[in-house]
């Protein structure tokens, strides 16, 4: 670990309400994480959301019980095994094969649509900064060439393909990255979106705990340095699922 | 100068430079990449550029303290994870290591204080 400092941490501002902004604690955790010398810094446990963390962070196991306590364990839960999931394109909808104490049971998740994904993204806004996005375009500008970066502030996206692979990957903000190859007909195939946040992410949504550009310069870096590992550090989606965000 | 950029949650990205007038700052930022390699952060140094003009990276394996040098893929260089990792957590159950790798052409090295590159934390998932 880097070498530890100790850091003044100054009380902590309140509004006129008594309630703290999540600036302020964004701001204090950041300062805690200079004090560890956690390069990578602590993500920031919102309400209603979990926080899913790598599990090799040194706070993973208590940000994970931060806001999001177990619930009680109830002992009929036990005798359900589930055997079975998958995305039925057909029903608009994720089937669930349960079985409980020997009787096989499917149940259906209705997802026509990512609208609640989408809003569930946007509430978890609230924990990057402009300061940070700001900085994550100016290393993001210093990766791309000018028109590809003109793309990506101007629509959130933008393309690259690999030399090494010869797939086309589709960079984007929020979203998974989409991997697309040529066909015969000179059109595009979806291979894959892959989905990867280091650090830590909110479940059930786009977000990760890095600001949107970081996630983005994240995948782009992998892809262009170890078009291998980004592929087995992805979770890979259909692009026929919501959560591939089409 | 060189500069590794680490992505992180607070900053943006946090930056370690290996600035040839600052000895000092050079120790501490070769030591934080050491610490990042062995905790499985993916380092990313920038190798030069593509026939169109966009930058080409190749990933470090390992850093050489005394030299201030990246090591980046080539043969002869053994990326097998040590026992100490903490186990890979790259979407496989269990994790695979990567091969190891057939020693025969010499390592690439790039110069810490000539590169620049980009550094990623492990995986939540997503």
């Amino acid at each position: 670990m880097p070498e530890q400092q100790e850091v003044e941490v100054a009380e902590l501002p309140c509004n006129p309400d008594g309630t703290i902004s999540h600036r302020t604690v964004r701001e204090w955790l950041k300062l805690v994480a200079q004090a560890k010398g956690e390069v990578c810094g602590i993500p920031m446990p919102i309400e209603g959301q979990k926080l899913v963390v790598e599990p090799s962070h040194p706070m993973a196991e208590t940000l994970a019980l931060l806001l999001n306590a177990p619930a009680p364990e109830d002992p009929d839960d036990k005798k359900w095994t589930l055997v079975n999931q998958w995305w039925s394109r057909g029903k608009g909808a994720y089937v669930y094969v349960w079985d409980y104490e020997g009787t096989r049971m499917a149940f259906k998740r209705y997802k026509p649509h990512s609208l609640k994904q989408q809003l569930e993204t946007l509430g978890c806004s609230h924990v990057w900064g402009l300061e940070q996005e700001g900085n994550a375009l100016k290393l993001l500008s210093e990766m791309l060439r000018p028109h590809n970066f003109n793309q990506y502030v101007m629509t959130g996206m933008f393309l690259e393909r690999s030399e090494k692979s010869g797939v086309t990957y589709l960079f984007r903000r929020l979203r998974p990255t989409l991997a697309c190859t040529a066909t015969k007909d000179d059109d595009m195939k979806m291979i894959a979106a892959l989905c990867m946040h280091p650090i830590a992410y909110y479940q059930g949504t786009w977000a990760g705990a890095m600001c949107p550009t970081d996630d983005v310069i994240a995948h782009l870096a992998m892809m262009r340095g170890d078009e291998h590992m980004f592929w087995k550090r992805c979770n890979q989606h259909s692009p026929l699922v919501p959560e591939a965000g089409l | 100068m060189g500069e590794m950029a680490i992505l992180n949650v607070g900053e943006g990205d946090l930056k370690l430079s290996f600035d040839p007038a600052n000895p000092m700052e050079q120790i501490q930022a070769g030591k934080t990449v050491t610490d990042m390699l062995r905790r499985g952060y993916a380092l990313f140094v920038e190798v030069g550029q593509t026939d169109e003009g966009q930058p080409k990276y190749a990933r470090v394996y390992q850093f050489d303290e005394e030299k201030r040098e990246y090591i980046i893929a080539g043969d002869g260089v053994d990326n097998t994870p040590s026992e100490e990792e903490p186990p890979m957590y790259d979407g496989d159950e269990g994790g695979t290591p990567e091969p190891k790798r057939k020693r025969g052409r010499p390592t690439t090295r790039v110069k810490a204080e000539d590169a620049k590159g980009v550094g990623v934390a492990r995986t939540a998932g997503g």
